[in-house]
Formats: C-alpha cells, sequence, structure tokens
C-alpha cells in the first residue's frame, strides 16, 4: 500500500463523494464506463479474510468501484454514474467539508477556473422578489391568453425619434425621403451567444436548427446570436443567415471567412453583436481551453491547439468615441448600412454612462445595447471572477431605461437584458418583469444548454464544461461525448421550450390587459421588498 | 366610467345642449361632474376671435394674481364675462369662489409679431398663471386661447347647470363647436384638472376608458414639450399625443391611429407604405395606448376627429343631420337632440377607423 | 295601457326611479307600458305580469342600455329608433324588438327568446350565446350588420345577420368574428373576412334553408321591412357559421423531417467534419467509449481471469476486446494481475 501524506489530494478533501453501495453492485461496468471525467475506476480491494492481515493468505481480493483522486479526474458531481447503474448502487455526494479549492490553488500555483455561473445563492434573487401586480380588473378588460391576438415583438436596431425621421407630407400622406438606420421587428428573446468552441458542434447546429425552426414553421421570429468562434461558410451562404446575429469580440476569431464569404451570401444577417464584455467574467477576454480546440475549431478560429485567451478589451479601444467609430461604423459599413449593429457590455457600475453616450451618438450607428448581468453563464472563466466580479441585471437595466427617460430617449437604442434568466424555473416571467422594468427584451444562453441537457446547477454542480469532458456533449469537442447529444431532440426541447415560453408571455400580458409588449410599463409591477421598490421605483406592496 | 360628448354645427349653439347631451347618459357615468370646451364662439365673443381668452376658476387671490400676470406681461383687457351664479339651495356642486373668462389685446411688444410668436407668447402666459395659482392652491386656469371658452366643475351636472344657469338658453354665450364630459377623475382624488375636455394650444381631447399605457406615455410626453405637464389624468396623454402629431411633428390626422393603435406587424407587412408604419410603431411606441378607449378630438381648424381603440372596447356613435353632428358614447343622447334624424346615416366607428367631420360637416372615414 | 314620461323640464327621473315605478305598476297589475325614456337602463328586464295569463308589453322611446336585459318568457319589447350597448343581455325568454341599431354586445349571454334588429349591431355581439337545453333556442336576427369581434366565446342558440345595404362592407361580420366559439350556429349572407380558424364557414343544409324560410317573414314583419322579403331569401347568399366539429389537430414537420429536407444538406459543419447525427447511449460501446483498453502481450500470463470476468465477454480466446461489445469499463485492466490491459483516454474529435 501507497504510504499517504498530509500534504496529498485526498478524497475527503474533494467536493464530491462517491457513495458506492456494493451489496448492490452487480459488476456491470456501466458507470465506469460512462464518466467521462475518469472519476471512478473498478478496482481491486483487499479484504481480510481471516487472521492477520500482515499474512497475504488472510486477505481475499474483491472487484469494487472506486473513486478517483486527482485535480485532473475528480467527480464533479454530474450524477451520469446514477444515471446508467440499473440498480441504484452509486451516487455522487456533495461534500460539505471540501477543501479542493485551497489545495488546488496550493498546488497548482494557478487560478481555478469553471464553467457555468456565479454559484452564489440565488434565495435572495430580486426578480423572484418582484410580482406582476397591476391586475386589470374593472378598470380595463383584461384579455384571454389563448383566445385574444397579441403581438410579442420589438424593434431592433436604431430608432429615430418620430421628429428626426425627415418624413414628409404629400396631402393625406407621410413620404419616407431620407434612408434611415435599419431596423429589424424580432421575438423579445434572443439566443446567444455561445461560440463554436465553447459548445460542440452539435448543440450549435441544435439551436442554429431551432432558431431557423421557429421562425419558419412556427412564427416566432428569435434572432441567435453566433457568439465568437467562426460561422461556417455553408450557414453563412445560406438563406438562414437572416435569422443569425453575427457576434465580434475582442478575439476577432473567424471574421476572414465572413469578410470572403460576403460576395455570396442571399441574405443580410440579422445584426452584428459587437461582443466588449460579459456577465459571467467581467472585465475578462474570452477563455477556450486548449481540450476544446480541436481540429475544426482550430481551422474556423485560424488558430493552433493552445489555450485562447482572448484579450479583455478590443486592441486600439480606449474610449467609447473610439468604439462608436471604429467597430459601430466599420461594421455598419460593412454591409452598407443596412444590418443593425448592437452592442453587449457586462452589467456594471459604469453601464448608464456608456448608454447615454450611445443615446447621444450623432450618426445615430448604435442598433441595440445588450447588458449581461453577474448571474450569466460561462463555458470557461476563472472562479474568481465567476464569483466576485459584476452587477445585478435587474437593477442596472433600470438604470439605464429611466437614464434614457431622463433624455426622454427610451427606446431609441434598444436594450436587451440576460444573465441568469430562468436561473428559478420561470423565464418567461424573468423576461416579462425585465420588459416591465424597459427591456426591450432578453437574451440567453446557458438556459438553452439545460433545456438541452446540462446537468449543471448553481450549486457547484458539473460546472465542468472548460474540461472538454462535458458528459452531456454539449460543451466537448470530443467524439464520443458530442455524439451523445441528439440534435433533432434538442432542437426540439429548444423549440417546444420558446412555444411554452411564448403561451406564459401571454398568460401574464394578458391579465394585464396588454396586447403588445408592456416595455417599460413598470407600474405592473409590485415588490414585497421596500429596498428594491424604492430602487427600481416601483410599487411597494405588503 | 366617463360619458363624452362632441357636437359641431353650422349654426351657434348654447351650452344647454351639451347638459341635453349628456343628460339621458347619467348612468353611464357617476354623476360627479361636468365640464365643456365652446370653440368657434358666437354672442358676446363673435367679434373677438383673434383674441386670446383667459378661462379660469380661483379664489379671489387666484383671479387677481392671474389678472396681474397678465397686465405685467402688458396684455389689456377688452371684455370680461362671468357666468350667471344661481344660488339655489341644496345643488350638488363645489364652486370655487370666482368664474373668470376674460378677453385680452395682446401686448403692444407682439403687434406685429408673427402667429408663432403669438402662440409662444399664449403657452408661457398660461404656464406661469398655473404655477401661480399653485404655489398657494388659489385657483385653475383651463385655457388662455383665442375662441375658446373652458368650464369645469365638481358636482352632478345638472346641478352644475343650473349653478351656472345653463339651462337657459340665450344668444349671449353660444359657439359652433361644444364639447362636454360627465364625470370626475373618482378613480383618484377629484382634481379639476382631471375634467376633460382638455385643451391644448387649439387642441381639445375628451376621451372615454382606462390609458393602460399611461405609465409610458407620459414618461416620454414629459420630455417631448413644456406644455404636456400635469398628467392628472391617463387621459391627458391622448391630448398631448395629438398636439405633438399634428402641431408639432405637423402628420396628417390618418396617422393618429397609427400612433396610438399600430397594426400589428403582420397587418403592416402586407401594405405599401409598410416602410413608414413600421417606422412610426418603432419611433412612438411610447405613445401606443393598450387599453380600452373612445378619443374625440377638435382640430385647430374645428374638425372634430373620432377614434376607437383597437379592441373596439368603449362605446361611441355618431348622429347627424343637415346643421348638426353629434358624436357622444351612448346613442340616447343623439336621440334627445335629433330625434328624427336618418338612422341609416349613424355613423358606428369600428376599431380601425379615423373619422373626421370638416369644417362643413362632410364626414371622412379612413381605414387604418 | 300605462304612459309613462321620464322627463320635467331639466329633471330626469332616474333609472333607479323609473324601475321602480314600472314594479309598482306591475304590483298593482298593470301589463302594457308606453315609456318616454330618457337612456334609463334596464327597462323591460327581469318582470311579468301579475296575471300570469297576460303578458307584459313595453313601447319604448330612447331607452339607456341593457334594454330588456334578463327578459323573462311572456315580455315583448318594442323600441322604436336606436339603442346604447347591451340589449337583451341574458336573456331569458323575451321578445325584443328594436327597429334602429344596437349598440355594442347586443345579445350579450342571451340564452333564450328572441332578439330582432331592424338596423345593426356593434361589436361583440352575440358574445357568449348559450343554449339550455331545456329552454327555448335563443334567437337573434339582425337586418344590417354586426361590429368586429362578434360572437366571440359563443357557446348556442343562433344568429341570423341578414347583410342587407353592407354591400360596400368587407365583412358583415366585422373582423375577428368567432373567436373562441364552441357552439351554437351564426347564419350570414353577404361577405365574410378575418373569422377565427376556431370556426368553419358551410353552405347551408335544406334544414338551415327551412329555418330561415320560416323565421323571415316572422321577423321582417317584426321590424316593418317585409318589403326585404325577396331581397333576403336567395338562399345561394348565404351561408353558416359553425365551430369546427372535428379539430383536425395541425402537426408540425418534426425537427428530423426540417433538417434532413430543409437545413443545410449535410449539417453546418460539413465542410469541417462529417457527423450522421446517430446518437451514442450512455456507457455504449465502440467509439462511444471514452476509454478504450489496450492489451500488452508482453506483460500477458494467459490466466483469463480478464475474459472470465468481462461483464460485456467482449474479450476473445486470443486477447482481443470486441469494440462492439467491449464499453471501456476497465474491469478488465483492474483485474489483471500483471497490468497487461491498459485503459487509453479515446479523446478522437468528430472529423471529416
Amino acid at each position: 500500500m501507497a504510504a499517504v501524506k498530509v500534504n496529498e489530494l485526498h478524497r475527503e478533501d474533494l467536493p464530491w463523494i462517491i457513495e458506492y453501495d456494493e451489496s448492490k453492485c452487480i459488476q456491470c461496468g456501466k458507470c465506469t464506463a460512462v464518466c467521462s471525467f475518469g472519476a471512478i475506476s473498478p478496482c481491486v480491494e483487499m479484504r481480510k479474510k481471516s487472521g492477520n492481515i500482515a499474512e497475504k493468505q488472510n486477505l481475499e481480493k474483491v472487484l469494487v468501484v472506486k473513486q478517483n483522486v486527482g485535480f485532473e479526474n475528480h467527480c464533479v458531481g454530474c450524477g451520469m454514474c446514477t444515471a446508467v447503474c440499473p440498480n441504484g448502487a452509486i451516487k455522487a455526494v456533495r461534500n460539505l467539508d471540501d477543501r479542493y479549492a485551497i489545495r488546488y490553488r496550493a498546488e497548482k500555483g494557478e487560478s481555478l477556473k469553471r464553467g457555468g455561473r456565479s454559484n452564489l445563492n440565488t434565495e435572495g434573487r430580486t426578480l423572484d422578489k418582484i410580482k406582476i401586480g397591476r391586475i386589470s380588473q374593472m378598470t380595463d378588460p383584461s384579455l384571454d391568453a389563448i383566445r385574444h391576438t397579441f403581438e410579442i415583438k420589438t424593434p431592433f436596431g436604431r430608432v429615430l425619434s418620430a421628429d428626426k425621421l425627415g418624413f414628409d407630407v404629400d396631402g393625406n400622406n407621410i413620404i419616407q425621403s431620407r434612408t434611415l438606420p435599419p431596423n429589424r421587428w424580432i421575438y423579445p428573446v434572443i439566443f446567444g451567444d455561445m461560440s463554436i468552441g465553447a459548445i460542440s458542434s452539435r448543440m450549435w447546429e441544435a439551436i442554429a436548427i431551432a432558431t431557423a425552426y421557429l421562425n419558419e414553421k412556427v412564427g416566432l421570429p428569435i434572432r441567435m446570436c453566433t457568439g465568437e468562434g467562426g460561422i461556417p461558410v455553408s450557414l453563412l451562404k445560406s438563406r438562414y443567415l437572416k435569422y443569425m446575429i453575427l457576434q465580434i469580440a475582442s478575439g476577432h476569431f473567424g471574421w476572414n471567412r465572413i469578410i470572403e464569404t460576403m460576395p455570396e451570401m442571399v441574405e443580410d444577417p440579422a445584426g452584428i453583436l459587437i461582443k466588449i464584455g460579459q456577465g459571467a467574467k467581467p472585465g475578462d477576454g474570452g477563455l477556450l481551453m486548449a481540450n476544446k480546440v480541436s481540429e475544426y475549431v482550430q481551422e474556423i478560429r485560424g488558430v493552433p491547439k493552445a489555450d485562447l485567451m482572448s484579450p479583455p478589451t478590443h486592441q486600439g479601444l480606449y474610449s467609447i468615441e473610439e468604439s462608436v467609430q471604429k467597430m459601430f461604423l466599420s461594421m455598419n459599413a460593412a454591409f452598407n448600412f443596412r444590418v443593425p449593429v448592437a452592442i453587449k457590455v457586462a452589467a456594471s457600475v459604469t453601464s448608464v454612462s456608456v448608454y447615454n453616450n450611445l443615446l447621444r451618438d450623432p450618426y445615430n450607428i448604435v442598433g441595440g445595447f445588450f447588458i449581461d448581468g453577474f448571474a450569466g453563464g460561462t463555458g470557461a472563466a476563472h472562479e474568481i471572477s465567476l464569483n466576485h466580479t459584476g452587477h445585478p441585471i435587474t437593477s442596472k437595466v433600470r438604470d439605464c431605461y429611466l437614464a434614457a427617460v431622463h433624455q426622454g430617449r427610451q427606446g431609441e437604442i434598444p436594450l436587451f437584458a440576460g444573465g441568469g434568466l430562468g436561473q428559478t424555473g420561470s423565464f418567461a416571467a424573468d423576461a416579462f418583469k425585465l420588459i416591465c422594468l424597459g427591456a426591450n427584451g432578453v437574451f440567453t444562453g446557458r438556459h438553452l444548454l439545460q433545456i438541452a441537457g446540462c446537468c449543471g446547477n448553481d450549486t457547484e454542480k458539473c460546472n465542468a464544461c472548460s474540461t472538454g469532458n462535458c458528459p452531456a456533449g454539449i460543451a466537448s469537442q470530443k467524439a464520443c461525448l458530442t455524439k451523445r447529444l441528439d440534435v433533432d431532440k434538442v432542437a426540439e426541447n429548444i423549440v417546444n421550450y420558446m412555444i411554452a415560453t411564448d403561451i406564459e408571455l401571454r398568460k401574464l400580458m394578458a391579465p394585464v390587459g396588454c396586447s403588445t409588449l408592456p416595455v417599460g410599463r413598470s407600474d405592473a409591477l409590485i415588490t414585497v421588498d421596500r429596498h428594491i421598490a424604492q430602487r427600481l421605483d416601483i410599487q411597494y406592496s405588503i | 366610467m366617463c360619458r363624452i360628448g362632441a357636437i359641431k354645427s353650422k349654426k351657434y349653439l348654447h351650452p344647454s345642449i351639451a347638459l341635453k347631451l349628456m343628460r339621458s347618459q347619467q348612468e353611464g357615468h357617476d354623476d360627479s361632474g361636468f365640464a365643456f370646451i365652446m370653440q368657434d364662439l358666437g354672442g358676446i365673443f363673435e367679434h373677438h376671435k383673434d383674441l386670446p381668452i383667459l378661462s379660469m376658476a380661483g379664489t379671489v387671490e387666484g383671479t387677481r394674481k392671474a389678472e396681474d400676470i397678465l397686465l405685467n406681461l402688458g396684455f389689456k383687457r377688452v371684455l370680461q364675462w362671468t357666468p350667471n351664479i344661481n344660488h339655489q339651495k341644496g345643488l350638488k356642486i363645489e364652486p370655487m369662489p370666482n368664474y373668470m373668462f376674460e378677453v385680452v389685446q395682446y401686448p403692444k411688444s407682439h403687434k406685429y409679431a408673427t402667429q408663432e410668436e403669438k402662440e409662444e407668447l399664449l403657452i408661457d402666459t398660461a404656464l406661469k398663471i398655473r404655477k401661480a395659482l399653485e404655489e398657494d392652491n388659489s385657483g385653475y386656469i383651463y385655457a388662455f386661447w383665442p375662441d375658446t371658452l373652458v368650464l369645469k366643475e365638481i358636482g352632478s351636472p345638472k346641478d352644475i347647470g343650473t349653478y351656472f344657469s345653463l339651462w337657459e338658453e340665450n344668444t349671449e354665450l353660444c359657439s359652433k363647436v361644444i364639447t362636454a364630459q360627465c364625470r370626475q377623475n373618482t378613480n383618484y382624488d377629484i382634481v379639476r384638472y382631471a375634467a376633460h375636455p382638455f385643451f391644448l394650444e387649439g387642441y381639445t381631447v375628451l376621451a372615454n376608458g382606462e390609458n393602460t399605457f399611461y405609465e409610458k406615455n407620459r414618461l416620454y410626453q414629459q420630455n417631448l414639450n413644456r406644455a404636456y405637464i400635469g398628467f392628472e389624468s391617463d387621459s391627458q396623454c391622448f391630448l398631448y399625443t395629438l398636439h405633438y402629431l399634428h402641431k408639432i411633428l405637423k402628420w396628417p390626422i390618418q396617422y393618429y391611429k397609427h400612433v396610438i393603435t399600430p397594426l400589428p406587424i403582420e397587418k403592416i407587412e402586407k401594405r405599401t407604405d409598410k416602410d413608414i408604419l413600421l417606422r412610426i410603431k418603432a419611433s412612438l411606441s411610447h405613445l401606443e395606448i393598450n387599453g380600452p378607449n373612445t378619443v374625440l378630438g377638435v382640430l385647430p381648424d374645428y374638425s372634430m376627429v373620432c377614434v376607437c381603440d383597437s379592441k373596439k372596447l368603449r362605446p361611441v356613435v355618431i348622429g347627424r343631420n343637415d346643421d348638426m353632428v353629434v358624436m357622444t358614447s351612448e346613442v340616447a343622447g343623439i336621440n334627445e337632440l335629433l330625434p328624427d334624424r336618418d338612422l341609416s346615416k349613424d355613423i358606428y366607428p369600428t376599431e380601425n377607423e379615423t373619422i373626421v367631420i370638416k369644417e362643413d360637416l362632410t364626414v371622412e372615414r379612413w381605414q387604418q | 295601457m300605462e304612459r309613462i314620461e321620464t322627463l320635467n323640464n331639466e329633471n330626469r327621473m332616474s333609472t333607479q326611479e323609473l324601475l321602480q315605478l314600472i314594479q309598482a305598476k306591475i304590483d298593482a297589475g298593470c301589463t302594457d307600458f308606453e315609456i318616454n325614456a330618457c337612456g334609463q337602463h334596464n327597462i323591460g328586464g327581469s318582470s311579468w305580469a301579475k296575471d300570469k295569463s297576460k303578458t307584459l308589453n313595453f313601447v319604448l322611446r330612447n331607452p339607456g342600455q341593457r334594454v330588456g336585459a334578463m327578459g323573462m318568457k311572456g315580455t315583448f319589447i318594442v323600441v322604436e329608433g336606436s339603442v346604447p350597448a347591451d340589449t337583451g343581455w341574458l336573456n331569458s325568454g323575451a321578445e325584443i324588438i328594436v327597429k334602429g341599431d344596437c349598440g355594442d354586445t347586443a345579445a350579450h349571454c342571451a340564452a333564450s327568446g328572441e332578439i330582432y334588429v331592424g338596423g345593426r349591431v356593434g361589436a361583440r355581439s352575440g358574445a357568449l350565446m348559450k343554449h339550455d337545453p331545456k329552454f327555448k333556442l335563443p334567437e337573434f336576427w339582425v337586418l344590417k350588420n354586426t361590429g368586429s369581434f362578434s360572437f366571440e366565446f359563443m357557446g348556442g342558440g343562433v344568429a341570423v345577420i341578414c347583410g342587407h345595404d353592407c354591400e360596400k362592407l368587407k365583412s358583415v361580420l366585422g373582423e375577428r368574428s368567432c373567436v373562441g366559439m364552441v357552439g351554437g350556429t351564426v347564419y350570414v349572407r353577404g361577405a365574410v373576412d378575418n373569422v377565427a380558424s376556431c370556426v368553419e364557414i358551410l353552405p347551408l343544409a335544406q334544414s338551415d334553408i327551412e329555418f330561415l324560410a320560416s323565421g323571415m317573414e316572422r321577423f321582417l314583419s317584426k321590424i316593418g321591412r317585409i318589403d326585404l322579403k325577396k331581397e333576403l331569401t336567395n338562399w345561394s347568399e348565404w351561408h353558416k357559421i359553425q365551430p369546427i366539429a372535428v379539430k383536425t389537430s395541425q402537426k408540425r414537420m418534426s425537427i428530423k423531417e426540417f433538417r434532413e429536407t430543409e437545413w443545410i444538406e449535410g449539417g453546418i459543419f460539413g465542410e469541417f467534419i462529417s457527423d450522421d447525427f446517430s446518437v451514442h447511449e450512455l456507457a455504449g460501446t465502440g467509439d462511444s467509449r471514452c476509454r478504450i483498453p489496450e492489451w500488452n502481450k508482453e506483460l500477458c500470463i494467459g490466466c483469463n481471469i480478464c475474459i472470465k470476468n468481462c461483464p460485456q465477454k467482449a474479450i476473445s480466446e486470443s486477447f482481443v476486446a470486441d469494440s462492439e461489445k467491449c464499453i471501456g469499463c476497465g474491469i478488465c485492466a483492474a483485474l489483471c494481475p500483471k497490468s497487461a490491459w491498459k485503459m487509453v483516454n479515446n479523446n478522437k474529435e468528430i472529423t471529416k
């Protein structure tokens, strides 16, 4: 037996402990086979048969399942072993005395990285403390969510105030004589923006298929943001490009191919999203660990197999004015000012300053402002960023909306909110409340992964997207794992989820008496929390 | 609920007609107030059509303050009219001490001023008076505009009529356009400013129903124009939107409907003017109304307008003969005024229509 | 005949006063009323003659909302002109004739009796009409057209919309008619547009024609327009609207079919990888394995422990792990006394 020393990683240090019931185990081997982390292995245990254990003949060999102890191959609690065990003989149990994080840093001299979301207590979630409290009762009639008509759409792209539309009047008609910034009406939910590489080819394609299907077969004009990991040329050349919002972030990955393909595009993209920052790791650039940089990811991004750490900022952009000119102008020009160009920033104390500036931009080239709250997800980040940086989304959306109101320019740059929506199971309610607070729409990424079968959660379950060993085949580039994912089923689940969301949005609009999106209707909201009421300027109710 | 009415006539009418119009609709409102606006004035005002008239109610102090402000700015009194008050006991009314309707001459400084400059002066003056009256709660200014007279009071419309001797017809007080509403703003505190019709720079609006997008409308309008103030009633938003669209943006009245009740995208997409309508829908999305409403309006050229919400959740009907067009909530009111009209010529506006009654009483119907 | 005036100079009798006065007179045995109303509500509703062999008869001028609301069998109401909203609301048996137009929501929730309108009716008319089979079928006859959203949530009864003088209208039922309709029949003459998807527009059957033919003369004589009989009895101009009997649930195309027939051929990653989109089961064999066993001949002593203990019986006598059987559990490697089996991570990527 190997010697055991104090300053080593022990089973008791790990975040999850495998509970194994030998009496139920039939030694079928499925649990050890399925574990993508190599966190458990079959193992021969020596047991005492009789007499003194120093005598070899007094021991017997027993085949058991053993938990491995290592920084690279420890259990993350994903639960796949339990899923495949015919007898319920094995289970990962949360270790309350976990010392993993401290051991990792002490041993490696590196920051801890993982995927997932900020593992914070969600009990105090602001959105859950807000209710829709202004119900149509006699003052005006509530609507029938199923049988009446609703229009759940929002503009995407720069909206000019009416006096700047440059309309001319000819008798009883208005005529439009000048070119106006591009603006499209879309469903107020945007899928995004997860890059190829961060998620598997199948997961990415499933979202793309679901997006196309929702548009063409269901009639929900949902848009998908590509993330910044390149885009397959076949998609760029297809008519489905019109549902895609192309992302450009600090890495500019894949843009050479986009530019190259422009002459062959049959449709304009739905928009362009300049990503400045991300809610899950604000102030930090993209991070793709080498083990996920597979061959096609290398090709599409134009990089070798290495840890890809994008810079936290776009090189050459040091002020809002420069950003507007370099990024917005260039991106607008790329498609000859036909495609809305929006920006995504991590929610921050500074968001309002940015929004104010963009609203005042005289060239009207900013077509949307995406704010990502700190409960957003990521494929990989330093845990220190995930858990300790960022800003909640709710008050920031409200602040931005009210800043626009103060300028008299609400709605001119549509606001989209994201970050942790659906975290406590009510995606439609989260979306509705944010819209009432002033958002034009919402965006969601990680929630799609959960719809697809991600087994992770916000209480440290799995969160191993960064390792490339995603047991669901969602955030992995390994063939053996990716192929666990059923593209058709995932797309179908996303489609169904959005149809359900659409019904649920109507179920919230109807009692408020709204047949169109209640953007800024904060009068519809109440809260039982005095501080929330005061901060968001909504009615305090007890 | 409010009951609203608007009358346009070729001949001068006494406001008793408004009391008669609203009388049969009593159970449709709650008997809590009566207000009316007379435009295109006759009688004693007929020869002063170009001169502004101050319509206000206040304490002695309040009316004095208003007069001082006018005098200080150089306005000169031309004519003053006060209603003949009937102090009969037991009337259900909460009167103010003084009611003042004063025709004034523009200050000398504005003798050669443009129309626009004169209008600016009137708005500034009205805002100044309102502010002064609000300081010590000494009164209410309803309008300061040529050819326009406004009276609002709290109480039973019948008794308000009796109090101001409005049931007795005379030729002194008459006009060709009369808009009237019964009910006070009983959802909230009773405030005189909350009573329709609302008036701003030649635009009059009355509305029936709840503006469920009040918060959105208000937040947007408060920055659009310095005269968009008060918001004591959610229906004021309809006036400000009308004023903004027609006076500030100078858009044709047909587009009012496209602003307050924009068509669904799928309908717009099928139209040749879709680019314009989509822009309007996006740019003025904060002026949309989404509740149950009928809106009646009078434009500066004294044409009358009627539109409804897109679900047609509030009543309205238009009856007419050769001399008069009457728009009101319930046909019972029209039956009182025009019992022998041709019923088949009555108009029941639909949820998609804009109805305009032109100067010669011809009717234009615009489908959205 | 009892004649009631409700106006005395500027003093108007309130609805409450009028209804109490009518009731007092009914209690005193009156059955026939002629009322010069001034917009009072609910006239003619929920009352019955003291002498049950008699009927209650009202001739009204300028009533207000809800004429004949909650009207009962044996009540007959005639209005000479037009009336505001809610005529015949919850009608439970009265005959109500309005010679002019009705405002919005006429015949709302009417459950029995007859409502005859000699003009138009407003928005949401006929909404929630219903029929209790123990009572007479409610009928709602309209000479001209309805406003929009008519017959919403209709559950039973019959409405007949004659479309007279409506040649210029796009739809004699307004827009979005019959939303949520689950029962009853709407007969309509003339153009119909934009009705709800839950109903179907059908040609008349012989029984429908018989019903309309027998009722039309009665209707026209009630409203005094028998002159229109010829115009309105050309049955080829009529249709009926009923809820769709058997709902053919429209099935959406499956995602698989969409992917295979409409989506980009070979998938969007086809230029880089070939993916057949087959789905591997968890703990599957072959390429699905996370780890693959490798046998080292040099170390093997031929004890056959691995062969005997492999749960998949995947190891052959010559120590080849059959990839179609092996799931990569690692038991062979764990049991081998000489470590001749080694588990190697399957890091293969999807490639061309």
